[in-house]
């Protein structure tokens, strides 16, 4: 009988598969979402999601809960849900208590009857790759009718490569990663500056996930902008996960306002490389593009997921990478990465936004500029 | 039509023994039968593999083994698919969970659950919490039995078992009669399944084959088939693979079980 290799223990925190499923529930166009759990289980990212639209109430499982079941809480918070917001469409979560008890979500709402659909989504935190609960919740979202197979399927594939992404050079790359502020914003501007005050010819690459595309475009927009006002703009190739027909719903209303502030901008992305959703997949597009046009390339500046890009044909390039990230910082430069910048707090700003937000390695670099 | 049942009843009052039988039985029959053990002690399925303990389902996700179908579940008497859900070591995690996580890889490595005409789960003592619920739970029960002797405490837990059923909206098809030799026994048993709004099944006569044939490793049904205790078993798997009437039971208050056992 093959013995499963025993995955090495990971010390640092990591997302949870609640909160992954959290947000998909959000991707899905939930209203509002009930936590069958503790009140305080996923209290951060609860508060944050509520900032991009959709309400997160919890049944507050407490020690009697625990001991005696919380079905008819369930009940009534769901009930209350009802009559209170109205809503088109809700989910419920289980939490590590809730699992752990035995809670059947399905009971509630046999119990209640909803007139509208009800994800349900059975999952805990004790999954070791996060991405099980967004495929629980899709699973969900499926047998409900809200997406279809082929959808599921494409997610599905999508999520395997992440989880992929993150075993080889992400944060369950190794057991331990210490936590970096990256290199100094004002240095690696001051770099690239340089490099495109020296006629050096760039690629300026943004893979990025979901909503945090938001921010991390105007790191590439300051590219641009630098690009252009130092007059050497076509010196600049432009990529981007911003294929406004691919993902869920919100995946796809955030490429499109993204593509319309750019081109408000007067931007131009030379190649879409995939979906907001693509990120895991979207480097092998980025890899053929430039073997087959761009291998003489002096650098590149990669935002959102870095570390999903092949190093093949950019290896010789002069490296900048954006993550937000503070543990990625390392696996990054152990990748080749030259220089390595950590937009923080980055996803918090992108939620329930719907333009292009300010960065703070974008500001560095146009402040920067104006002075050359 | 394919049933899927769930036995219930206090720790030690003869589950194993009387599914291992119906199951026996009910294989005889031509029935294509999967018994699932819920019981940490992992015998619900010992008497119809020759004594032969299986590994468990926890056993080996305890090992970290990569399981698949041939690991679980196993052959006995007459094709009865086996599998033992097992638990962890006595006092340390959660055998409740351990039930959640083990019937849901089962379904999903294993066609046993789908393609029998009969799934038997042997659940272990009353409901104690919501692991040993999730047979019924996760709708994978469509009947419930309930096993007692005359006695205060099996009754008791009998009781009990109704109550959690109840609560759950799940309805029950029958009391089955474990003799202890309890004065009376078969009234008083037959008078809690009328309050509880059943029927009594059957009574098994308590009878020392059934342990002589269980120390050997088998049940009756292969050992002593020409037995009397042996038609009981087989009388019992009739009833239960006919279609009967069933009810979300009635509950009785402790002074009322405490009177049933005088009479």
């Amino acid at each position: 009988m093959p013995v499963i290799q025993k995955e090495q223990l990971i010390l640092h925190p990591r997302p949870s598969s609640i909160v992954a499923a959290l947000y998909t529930l959000r991707d899905l166009e939930t209203d509002v979402t009930i936590l069958h759990g503790p009140p305080g289980c996923s209290f951060k990212h609860a508060r944050l999601l509520e900032e991009d639209g959709m309400r997160v109430v919890t049944s507050s499982l407490d020690e009697s809960g625990f001991v005696f079941g919380g079905m008819d809480t369930l009940v009534e918070v769901l009930e209350k849900v009802i009559e209170r917001f109205n809503p088109k469409r809700i989910g419920i979560v289980g939490t590590c208590a809730s699992m752990i008890i035995g809670e059947e979500l399905h009971e509630a709402v046999t119990r209640v009857q909803p007139d509208v659909p009800v994800i349900e989504v059975e999952v805990h935190a004790g999954y070791r790759d996060n991405t099980k609960g967004v495929i629980i919740a899709l699973e969900s979202a499926l047998s409900a009718g809200i997406i279809d197979e082929a959808e599921f399927q494409r997610q599905k594939s999508l999520l395997k490569e992440a989880t992929m992404v993150e075993k080889r050079h992400g944060a369950a790359s190794k057991d331990y990663l210490e936590p970096s502020r990256g290199d100094l914003k004002y240095k690696v501007a001051e770099r690239i500056i340089q490099l495109l005050k020296e006629g050096k010819s760039g690629i300026n690459i943004m893979n990025a996930k979901k909503e945090t595309a938001y921010m991390f475009v105007d790191i590439n927009a300051a590219v641009v902008q630098a690009a252009e006002k130092l007059g050497v703009g076509s010196n600049i190739v432009n990529m981007a996960n911003l294929d406004e027909n691919l993902g869920l719903p919100k995946t796809r209303r955030d490429a499109r306002n993204i593509n319309e502030d750019l081109k408000g901008m007067g931007i131009e992305i030379h190649h879409i490389i995939g979906g907001l959703d693509e990120y895991p997949v979207a480097g092998n597009n980025v890899n053929n593009l430039i073997a087959e046009k761009y291998p003489d390339f002096d650098f590149a500046v990669i935002t959102g997921v870095p570390h999903a890009l092949p190093m093949d044909n950019i290896k010789d390039m002069e490296l900048f990478s954006v993550t937000n990230g503070p543990r990625q910082v390392a696996p990054l430069k152990d990748m080749g990465h030259n220089h390595v910048v950590v937009e923080i707090d980055l996803h918090p700003r992108t939620l329930g936004v719907n333009h292009i937000v300010e960065s703070e390695t974008g500001a560095t670099i146009r402040e920067m500029v104006k002075h050359v | 039509m394919s049933k899927q049942i769930a036995i219930y009843g206090k720790g030690g009052i003869g589950k194993s023994s009387t599914a291992s039988n119906v199951a026996a039985a009910c294989a005889d029959d031509g029935h294509r039968v999967t018994i699932i053990g819920c019981d940490p002690k992992s015998d619900s399925s010992i008497t119809l593999l020759n004594g032969r303990r299986i590994p468990t389902i926890m056993d080996l996700m305890r090992q970290g083994v990569d399981i698949t179908e041939d690991d679980i579940v196993f052959n006995g008497y007459k094709g009865v698919k086996c599998v033992e859900i097992g638990g962890p070591e006595p006092g340390i995690g959660c055998a409740g969970r351990g039930i959640i996580v083990a019937i849901n890889l089962l379904r999903k490595i294993s066609k046993a659950l789908e393609e029998a005409d009969l799934v038997i789960y042997d659940v272990p003592g009353d409901i104690v919490c919501g692991g040993f619920v999730a047979p019924v739970k996760k709708g994978l029960v469509s009947e419930a039995y309930v096993l007692t002797s005359g006695e205060y405490m099996p009754l008791y837990a009998a009781n009990n078992i109704c109550k959690g059923l109840s609560r759950l909206d799940v309805t029950f098809s029958g009391v089955i009669c474990n003799s202890r030799g309890a004065p009376n026994e078969e009234n008083i048993v037959n008078m809690f399944a009328k309050e509880v709004g059943s029927e009594l099944l059957a009574y098994i006569p308590k009878d020392v084959l059934v342990q002589n044939c269980e120390r050997e490793g088998y049940s009756v049904i292969e050992k002593a088939p020409d037995s009397g205790i042996a038609d009981v078993y087989r009388k019992l798997a009739k009833a239960i693979m006919a279609d009967k009437e069933a009810k979300v039971p009635r509950t009785l208050d402790d002074a009322r079980l405490r009177e049933l056992t005088r009479i």
